[in-house]
């Protein structure tokens, strides 16, 4: 309610201001006794007006307009969902929970635009909604033979440093994890680059380095379920 | 500081009695110990004042408070006789609504840790592994039927979060039950007996102890031996000699400078063994109620001290890689590939921006996160749909087996297993 009475007065406000700035083209400045009239908020200041300002009325979800028999207002709060909400789909095949719902699967699959059953949150098209990564299995699909698989791997014994991870995974086309799956760089190289990325490391400054760690340990404690 | 001025002080402060300890003079087995209570002298100024025996005490004026046995001060532990006469194990059971058929004196046995008392047949170590598989079936049995879907180590957690030591440890303080300072003969029955002189070799934990421990120094620790031979709570099991080892080096560091052992108190080993202690306790008391009650009653008592208490599951998971666990669970259950699509977001170039992520796989969601970058938002959405997955319920009050050993049982229909987890380690 406080937020809605000040809105209102502000947009009081503009409405004056760009009246006062319109009829006084090119003046940069409006009249100061404009100024004082706009600033000005009307405040709770006698009962009665306190008393209207806190007579709100209900949200229309809590207005019963068939009252003829009991009901079960249901209106929570926004918030995360529970995890202990199973989805629908995650529901064994014996669940009765799955059964007793099997209507509305039959009819959410036959229109298609109805929103999911496990969620009931309605008019969202999933397709329609943008894609925030692929996964690695989307972007690149199964297609590596074996006789590429052993190719790889003599490539990177052979020479690791040209025949770097990703150079090897955008030739075959294959995400960098396969190339990883399939072959392990050479010991030497592996402790060659160890040494290399210390010495870059001794480098950071304790501002870099602390960054660095906090920034690990939030990951840590995202995937503990801390954040 | 002023001067105490004891001839002042009122007759009540003089004979107010001491609390139950026992004195040096009275560890020697003897004449003395036969009609005294364990008792102390206030301060040496009233003892030279007030003395009026041989011995410097006014037996007249401090009647002993209870006569002790002549043997008593030269047994381990109390004699069984006086748990008829301790105030504390009277107040104990009536506390705990412990059955009538439960005797005093088995009461008071559970109390006795074979630290103390290392004879079998009268110290809790029989009782207490009764009690721990009684404990251990129905917590295991619940947590199985309930969540059908659990990887193995969320339920060795949780099951250490229900029966481990730490939970009945907990349980133990809240019956107000108080422990010895040290154990034998002449202590009060009804307080807790163990000794902190150290782990003792013949008391193992329960189950078998792995040769490779002994033998490798690297060995593979998976999740399918842990089941066979480690115990109830995936931990690995030491013998006596391998714990004391592993843990005497952890006592000397935290005590710091050269204090024997029974010196140093509330350090982390002193802790470890009263822990042990009081879960041991508890345990003994389930199969003490089990012995003499029988096995409903021990049910009802299981649920309602160790089943009952809260724990929250879905804080026990740890994920490694989340959308790969995800991936890899669609494609066992033949759903479509999961897509990570934003639903909505807040101050993408702003320094707290808020995105909305969720989880779909073909038209259902499945989870749904919000976080501070793309990334963290799609993982932590994919996090919530495997703990949905995993944390998947029947129901609030499912049948468990044990159900059915009631005599006009419904049959049985059987409870829903999952087939297991989705990448074991």
């Amino acid at each position: 309610m406080e937020a809605q009475l000040t809105r209102r007065s502000a947009t009081a406000c503009s409405g004056l201001l760009s009246c006062s700035s319109r009829s006084s083209s090119g003046r940069l400045f409006a009249p100061s006794t404009k100024t004082v009239a706009v600033t000005s908020i009307r405040q709770k200041s006698s009962a009665a007006r306190l008393r209207r300002a806190l007579n709100i009325p209900p949200h229309p979800s809590f207005v019963l307009k068939d009252t003829s028999a009991d009901r079960i207002i249901f209106n929570p709060p926004s918030s995360e969902a529970s995890v202990f909400h199973t989805p629908f789909k995650f529901l064994p095949k014996s669940d009765p929970r799955r059964r007793q719902n099997i209507a509305e699967l039959f009819k959410s699959q036959a229109t298609g635009t109805e929103g999911t059953v496990a969620t009931g949150s309605p008019s969202l098209d999933p397709a329609r909604l943008p894609v925030v990564k692929k996964w690695a299995w989307e972007q690149k699909p199964h297609h590596v033979t074996a006789e590429q698989v052993a190719e790889i791997r003599r490539l990177r014994t052979e020479d690791p440093v040209t025949n770097s991870v990703h150079k090897l995974a955008d030739k075959y086309n294959c995400s960098a994890l396969f190339i990883r799956m399939c072959v392990q760089a050479p010991k030497e190289h592996k402790e060659k680059v160890k040494a290399e990325e210390d010495r870059i490391k001794a480098r950071w400054g304790p501002i870099r380095s602390a960054a660095r760690a906090e920034r690990k340990r939030r990951i840590d404690m995202l995937f503990a379920g801390e954040l | 500081m002023k001067r105490l001025r004891l001839d002042r002080w009122t007759g009540q402060l003089l004979v107010a009695r001491p609390p139950t300890s026992t004195p040096l003079r009275y560890a020697r087995p003897g004449a003395v110990c036969a009609r005294l209570a364990p008792r102390r002298q206030q301060s040496t100024a009233i003892a030279t004042q007030l003395s009026t025996s041989s011995d410097g005490f006014d037996y007249d004026r401090f009647p002993p408070l209870e006569p002790l046995p002549p043997t008593a001060t030269s047994l381990p532990s109390p004699t069984p006789d006086r748990a008829l006469k301790s105030a504390r194990l009277a107040a104990l059971h009536a506390r705990l609504s412990l059955p009538e058929k439960l005797p005093l004196q088995t009461l008071a046995r559970t109390l006795v840790d074979s630290s103390a008392d290392e004879n079998p047949q009268f110290n809790n170590s029989n009782l207490a592994f009764v009690g721990q598989t009684l404990i251990n079936y129905h917590v295991a049995e619940w947590l199985m039927v309930r969540y059908p879907r659990l990887p193995m180590a969320i339920l060795w957690a949780a099951m250490a979060a229900y029966s481990g030591p730490a939970p009945l440890f907990q349980i133990a303080q809240s019956w107000g039950v108080k422990s010895a300072a040290a154990p034998g003969g002449e202590v009060d029955p009804g307080l807790l007996q163990f000794s902190l002189e150290g782990l003792n070799p013949s008391d193992r934990k329960f189950g078998y102890s792995r040769l490779e421990v002994e033998r490798k120094h690297k060995f593979r620790h998976s999740i399918s031996s842990g089941v066979i031979f480690d115990d109830d709570y995936g931990q690995l099991i030491f013998d006596g000699k391998t714990g004391v080892e592993q843990k005497e080096p952890t006592a000397d560091e935290n005590g710091g400078d050269q204090t024997p052992s029974h010196m140093s108190y509330g350090d982390e080993k002193t802790r470890l063994l009263a822990e042990q202690a009081h879960a041991k306790f508890v345990r003994a008391l389930v199969g003490s109620i089990y012995a003499h009650c029988g096995r409903d009653t021990v049910r009802a008592f299981i649920k309602s001290h160790v089943m009952s208490r809260t724990l929250d599951i879905s804080t026990l998971f740890q994920f490694k890689s989340p959308t790969r666990e995800l991936a890899m669970l669609c494609e066992r259950e033949d759903f479509e590939p999961p897509i990570a699509r934003l639903l909505s977001e807040t101050g993408r170039h702003s320094r707290t921006p808020v995105f909305v992520v969720g989880i779909f796989s073909g038209k259902d969601k499945l989870g749904e996160a919000a976080g501070p970058s793309l990334d963290a938002a799609r993982w932590k959405a994919a996090m919530n749909a495997l703990k949905a997955w995993y944390l998947y319920s029947p129901g609030e009050h499912v049948r468990v087996p044990s159900d059915m050993l009631v005599s006009d049982a419904r049959p049985w229909e059987p409870a829903h297993i999952d087939i297991g987890e989705v990448i074991s380690f």
